[in-house]
């Protein structure tokens, strides 16, 4: 293989790896579009429907929560985006003022604690700080 | 004198009469049920004439809202056809809630479940209900005029709480089997009666899995004994090692 051969052929690799990474960057940026966007439209669409569903499924079971619920988006402190939605329960005022719950993961050895804080804030500024009154009762995972 | 004699079975007849018509005017057709929307919801209605006396919002035991109403209604009329007065309308309490009765026959339980659907306690709906009913048979002797559903209570339940702890998260679904482990937290009193956080999980259509926590106060599959005024805080797992 001649020179010109060689250097054909980098140029050629050399291309096909710069559109394989950019397909794959693309990919993912579109997929936490999608999932960012379709999180928040899910709970716009069902949150309702989810909250009366999970009231009405444990009430079967005699364990429904006393108080006012509400199903909102949860945002990861960690990423900034949404990826799920929860159940939040507590006083009939409190939870009407919820719009998020916050979620903060750690590590501690081989622990992974995962706090839900539910919040009025819907962005993630600072230390979030937790609605009173207010508590998680359910998390719900999309399958999107 | 012969006049006389002839209107007396008359007069009778006539005092006979009217007072069956009054006894009829609470008569079994006057029962009914119904379903209807209400705040987006289909819930089932207890019908007193016009009037919605009992509304009913969870389903229970397999029974939908409507089917529960039927029930009821039936039970209604039967305690009416056996007859009653105002006096032998109470409320008690009963496992799981509070329970209207006429006499000895109960006609609908207020669960923790349908009154936590009203936004009320068990007492305070059942209450609302013995009232409606009385005022529909003897709107004298009722107190004042409530809707057919106790307004929403101011709940004395902190959530955020001032105890917490970390408890065992288990499964309902297959027994045995420990999830992990949650924080919980609310009144010192409630937090104590903690045993673990039951996790059930519920397929909601196509759209997504959801995972209930319920505090309880004993780790059973057969039955939740939720305590209330207590909300979970943080979960927690223990991360396996990949190979």
């Amino acid at each position: 293989m001649g020179t010109r051969s060689r250097l054909i052929a980098v140029v050629v690799l050399a291309c096909l790896l710069a559109v394989g990474f950019a397909s794959a960057a693309s990919a993912l940026a579109l997929g936490d579009i999608v999932k960012v966007a379709g999180i928040g439209w899910l709970v716009t669409r069902y949150g309702d429907q989810i909250d009366t569903f999970i009231t009405r499924s444990l009430g079967e079971h005699e364990a429904a929560a006393r108080g006012a619920t509400k199903v909102v988006p949860i945002l990861s402190v960690g990423r900034g985006a949404h990826i799920g939605a929860a159940q939040v329960v507590g006083n009939p005022e409190n939870v009407r003022e919820v719009k998020a719950v916050f979620q903060v993961e750690g590590r501690i050895g081989s622990f992974r604690p995962r706090i839900l804080v539910p919040t009025i804030s819907d962005r993630v500024t600072g230390n979030p700080e937790r609605a009173k009154g207010v508590g998680v009762s359910a998390v719900i995972e999309f399958t999107i | 004198m012969l006049r006389r004699v002839k209107l007396a079975p008359i007069l009778l007849a006539v005092a006979l009469l009217a007072a069956l018509t009054a006894g009829a005017a609470f008569s079994s057709a006057a029962i009914s049920f119904r379903g209807a929307e209400r705040d987006g919801e289909r819930v089932g209605e207890v019908l007193i004439g016009d009037t919605a006396v009992i509304v009913l919002r969870t389903a229970a035991a397999g029974y939908l809202p409507v089917e529960r109403a039927e029930i009821v209604a039936g039970r209604l009329r039967a305690a009416s056809e056996a007859g009653f007065v105002p006096q032998d309308v109470e409320v008690a309490p009963v496992s799981g809630g509070h329970a209207l009765f006429i006499g000895d026959r109960i006609i609908v339980t207020a669960t923790e479940a349908e009154a936590s659907a009203h936004g009320a306690g068990t007492a305070a709906l059942a209450q609302v209900w013995r009232g409606n009913i009385i005022r529909a048979i003897a709107p004298e002797e009722a107190p004042a005029a409530e809707p057919a559903e106790a307004p929403a209570e101011p709940l004395d339940l902190d959530w955020t709480g001032v105890a917490q702890k970390w408890v065992p998260i288990f499964s309902l679904e297959t027994e045995g089997l420990y999830l992990g482990a949650a924080q919980i937290a609310g009144p010192t009193g409630q937090v104590e009666k903690v045993k673990g956080v039951a996790e059930l999980r519920l397929n909601f259509r196509n759209v997504g899995r959801v995972y209930a926590y319920i505090p309880v106060s004993t780790i059973s599959l057969s039955r939740l004994d939720r305590v209330q005024g207590v909300s979970v805080w943080a979960t927690g797992d223990i991360g396996l090692v990949g190979f």
